[in-house]
């Protein structure tokens, strides 16, 4: 209780000397900090519609985000989350465009079943390529990253072209909206069920806590009989599958067509929130969220105040900055002590 | 155990500042679109008072050299003309479209400029929510009761450059870089070719795409390799800081020329590259669009822009075009204007 | 078709080889600094934004591109102190920090130009560096025309090869500096100073990624816009990994990539039926077959990634 206290406190304590960092730059550059807050809070909460936007632009993050959460549980680096994410609704438009004498529901099961698989798939290459040929999974994922962006590019300006519009056909079926004043849809809810199953598998299977343990200690692991590479291939196909998953969620909810700059920077977002949500499912969740209040305020705070683009950005990037900064020194052994003396029970982190 | 209290407080104090700020920002929007709310009232008694708000989105940046640059400086001279404010957003993703647009019609912008055919389902969708913010969309084909749709002929486009393209090699060879594959830009190398065909039937037509609109080392690549494989002699593009890397390959040669777009290069800036522009006037477009908004008549129209309105033109050319040429190039253009050029 | 085997084809195809590898060679060699000590940068592609605005600035301002070229060196520092200050100091996440810099450079990159130069119909020139031919070994025959006619930064990028190969596996300096990424606590129980040496890996990948970004707008091409890096830092951090963590596997690496890509692009424009994107994933699609086919079981610097803590036991 009391580790979960200063883990609110501290990223809390971060976010706030950034936007104090972040008013400083504001009044530099003449413009009025109080305004400009002002704006980012309005646009991220003071509507139902904006907090609706809120959550649509926290479903991809939270996808991406446990995609690499999974992955690192078990101490492979998922770096293709973004590819991953890109292929899922590569394989969704395409089923849901094509797919003849079936609608409504039944389809966008189909469909995204179909996207988790295709986001399984082309997770597995790197897990395969890292187990039989030793490649380090970063570089691979990386170059798959650009190869399924250039094939989606292929499809949305070739085959799957519509009319006189490098994009693709919109998808027939739509996730609903859950409330009429918003565009919120069904996806924040499989997202926040994925999460619960995730959390529930890694901390409460014996499945899970061999992957974590895998993802600790390869090597005690491997001496304790575990198939590591089993389960480092497994957690590949899952991550992936997660991202994928995603990449289908959001055509199907928010984007409805490919067109270039689908799904852009998602892969690496997930990482970043992954990791400063301490690789916990929840976590992933809470970050996810505030990276989408950043961006959705963000977008109103640039509107209203009419400061350049390039200003909100780097308030984003110090707000990242300083969340981790704050979380890693209070994870230092140093401080850990102070911390251990002033509270009976220390907890260890791992790492 | 006292500890525990004073960082609970202290957590409850920091959300509760939180929340305030959202609270606050209520109050203080209040006050702070007060003046705005005035002018609402104003403006149904006395029109001509209100300002009027023109914003802008850009997926790119709009200080790129290029198309980015062209648009913004467009919306900027009509809105001086018309007197309208102005704001932009740039550097967007895709997902931002739609959001973005969003916000600015919440604070009340009268009018949203969207230069580009990527643009139609994120300013379909919230021209739909909004039937009181009006929309400009660059390159599209949609008409509705709020949405305009400016078009530049791009054929005509192609059309120019590729006739002077062909009336200057000496090679038969010329190049075209693109950045994406977007519609109109397909449009303009098809024209490109055929124009280029058309006055000189030798010629051979090299084309290349970037995938960036950004990457200036690769336009400078394409371009090089170009020259050097296919003896390459005048280029055009339509790739933004892509052209201008390509044209710093060109300077490295002698006699390799680059046709400009869409603003007057030589106009701007002295070249030994560049030997015209075609010029496309996004300005007199958005001009017409801002009137009506003034008016109350807008929607349900498109704009186009071509050589007869004056919104497509051609720029200043080098002393490397000689008169002769010139001549036929402006016959040429007459006849583009007429239709004549070449008949479908 | 017939000119693809034509000897000015193919020369012309190594010279742009060279050039299009230059800047992923500086940068992977930065990145290999970095992850040598065990620090893990994938914040390359935001130091390398940085390091193209401020060579661009100071060289459009003095006319001198190598003072540009300095520039984005100490530019590349100071951005990279921001990483090495978490990342070493508070013992952050190492790939969070890198993220951070890929948002907070290009960004703050984007804000200064529009400051300085606000927004014009035509991107801004600067001087471009001047090619210098190495006098002799330039008149050899294809070969002269396509590895001694280029700009100084050229020849540094190459000779920085051989160099960090000799100081990693012949210096002892070099081999402390391999401890650190390997067995951070046997080294400073051997008397190394871990938490030093690992800033000093920060300065010099700031430095070399600074110069790989000013690289590209001073004498690569001789305008900034953003967007310019264009990704080129993840790919040297993909060639950091396929070169073996070893300074001649890097450079076959940013070669590999640097011949592929010229290839592509000439591709392109002999085949103007073919979709462009097709032919766009040949440089990453024969990284893929290249490391599939000969597989790494080296592993990188074994404490690559890990924070260090000196009071830790």
């Amino acid at each position: 209780m009391k580790n979960m206290l200063i883990k609110i406190f501290v990223p809390v304590i971060s976010v706030l000397c950034s936007f104090i960092i972040g008013a400083i730059l504001i009044t530099i550059i003449g413009g009025n900090p109080m305004e400009a807050y002002t704006y980012l809070f309005k646009g991220a909460f003071c509507t139902p519609a904006n907090i609706g936007e809120t959550v649509i632009k926290a479903v991809p993050l939270i996808f991406t985000g446990l995609a690499a959460t999974f992955a690192y549980k078990c101490g492979v680096f998922n770096l293709g989350g973004e590819g991953q994410f890109v292929m899922g609704a590569v394989v969704s438009i395409w089923i849901s465009t094509t797919l003849k004498g079936i609608t409504g529901i039944p389809l966008i099961i189909i469909s995204l079943t179909l996207g988790t698989i295709a986001g399984g798939i082309w997770g597995a290459i790197p897990g395969i390529l890292k187990i039989t040929r030793g490649l380090n999974e970063i570089i691979v994922s990386i170059m798959l990253n650009y190869v399924a962006i250039l094939f989606m590019g292929y499809l949305y300006t070739g085959p799957l072209r519509e009319g006189n519009v490098p994009q693709t056909a919109s998808v027939p079926v739509k996730l609903g909206r859950i409330f009429s004043q918003s565009r919120v849809h069904y996806g924040i809810v499989i997202a926040l069920i994925l999460t619960l199953i995730i959390y529930y598998f890694l901390f409460y299977t014996s499945k899970g806590f061999k992957l974590r343990a895998v993802g600790l200690n390869q090597i005690a692991s491997q001496f304790n009989g575990l198939p590591v590479k089993k389960f480092m291939l497994f957690s590949f196909i899952i991550s992936g599958a997660i991202a994928g998953l995603g990449g289908s969620v959001e055509l199907h909810g928010t984007q409805f067509r490919l067109m270039s700059g689908f799904g852009q920077g998602y892969g690496f977002d997930g990482v970043a929130i992954a990791l400063i949500g301490q690789l916990n499912p929840i976590g992933t969740v809470l970050v996810a969220y505030l990276f989408a209040i950043l961006r959705t305020g963000a977008t109103t705070m640039q509107v209203g105040s009419g400061m350049p683009t390039s200003v909100i950005d780097i308030i984003q990037a110090l707000v990242i900055v300083f969340a981790v900064a704050g979380s890693a020194f209070i994870n230092l052994p140093k401080i850990r002590q102070f911390f251990s003396n002033v509270f009976s029970k220390p907890r260890k982190e791992p790492l | 155990m006292s500890k525990k209290i004073i960082s609970l407080i202290l957590t409850i104090v920091m959300f509760a500042t939180i929340l305030v700020g959202c609270a606050s920002s209520n109050s203080t929007s209040t006050t702070g679109s007060t003046s705005q709310v005035e002018s609402d009232d104003v403006s149904e008694s006395e029109t001509e008072d209100k300002t009027y708000k023109v914003a802008m989105i850009l997926d790119s940046s709009i200080s790129d050299g290029g198309w980015g640059a062209a648009c913004y400086n467009a919306m900027i001279t009509a809105a001086e003309k018309c007197g309208f404010e102005t704001q932009y957003t740039d550097n967007l993703t895709t997902a931002d479209f739609a959001p973005t647009m969003r916000s600015y019609a919440d604070m009340g912008f009268d009018l949203i400029f969207a230069p580009g055919n990527q643009y139609t389902d994120a300013v379909k969708e919230v021209a739909a929510d909004y039937p009181n913010v009006y929309f400009a969309l660059l390159n599209g084909t949609v008409e509705t009761d709020n949405i305009v749709s400016l078009l530049p002929d791009a054929q005509q486009i192609g059309y120019m450059a590729g006739a002077l393209a062909g009336l200057m090699s000496k090679t038969n060879s010329i190049g075209f870089i693109g950045g994406m594959e977007l519609d109109t830009t397909k449009i303009k190398l098809e024209s490109y070719e055929k124009a280029a065909k058309a006055v000189n039937s030798n010629i051979q037509v090299y084309s290349a795409y970037a995938g960036s609109f950004s990457d200036s080392a690769k336009g400078k690549e394409i371009a090089d390799s170009m020259v050097t494989m296919n003896d390459v002699d005048v280029m055009f593009g339509d790739a933004s800081a892509v052209d201008s890397g390509a044209r710093e390959a060109l300077s490295n040669y002698e006699n390799r020329y680059d046709i400009g777009q869409p603003s007057d290069l030589l106009a701007i800036q002295e070249s030994d590259v560049v030997i015209g522009s075609v010029v496309t006037d996004n300005a007199a477009m958005l001009e017409i669009c801002m009137e009506d908004v003034k008016k109350g008549t807008y929607g349900n129209k498109t704009i186009y822009g071509d050589l007869s309105n004056g919104a497509i033109s051609v720029g200043t050319f080098s002393d490397d075009v000689p008169e002769d040429i010139k001549e036929k190039y402006l016959e040429i253009v007459e006849q583009i204007k007429e239709g004549t050029f070449i008949e479908e | 078709m017939e000119t693809v085997f034509d000897i000015i084809f193919i020369q012309e195809l190594l010279l742009s080889t060279v050039r299009m590898a230059t800047p992923i060679l500086i940068v992977a060699l930065a990145e290999l600094y970095s992850e040598r000590a065990g620090l893990v940068n994938i914040g390359l592609d935001g130091i390398m934004t940085f390091g193209a605005l401020s060579g661009f600035l100071i060289c459009y301002i003095t006319g001198n591109p190598y003072l540009g070229i300095l520039a984005g060196a100490i530019s590349g520092i100071l951005i990279n102190m921001i990483y090495a200050f978490c990342t070493i100091h508070l013992g952050a996440e190492q790939i969070v920090y890198g993220m951070a810099i890929n948002i907070f450079a290009p960004a703050l990159a984007s804000f200064i130009y529009k400051i300085y130069f606000g927004i014009s119909s035509t991107l801004v020139q600067a001087t471009l560096m001047k090619t210098v031919p190495i006098p002799i070994l330039n008149k050899i025959p294809v070969l002269g025309v396509v590895f001694f006619n280029h700009t100084p930064i050229v020849y540094i990028a190459y000779l920085l090869v051989p160099l960090t190969y000799v100081f990693f596996s012949k210096t002892k300096l070099g081999l402390n500096y391999k401890a650190i990424g390997e067995f951070p606590k046997a080294a400073e129980s051997m008397g190394i100073n871990v938490m030093l040496n690992k800033y000093i890996a920060c300065i010099i990948c700031g430095i070399l990624a600074g110069i790989g970004g000013a690289y590209l707008t001073t004498a690569y091409i001789s305008t900034y816009s953003d967007g310019v890096v264009a990704g080129r830092g993840f790919i040297a951090l993909s060639a950091v990994i396929f070169g073996r963590w070893m300074p001649g596997g890097v450079l076959l690496a940013a070669l590999l990539f640097g011949f592929t890509d010229a290839l592509q692009l000439r591709l392109q424009v002999m085949s103007s039926g073919t979709p462009y994107q097709l032919l766009a994933m040949i440089p990453y699609l024969s990284t893929l077959f290249v490391l599939a086919f000969f597989g790494i079981k080296k592993a990188g610097p074994k404490a690559n990634g890990k924070p260090y803590f000196r009071e830790e036991r």
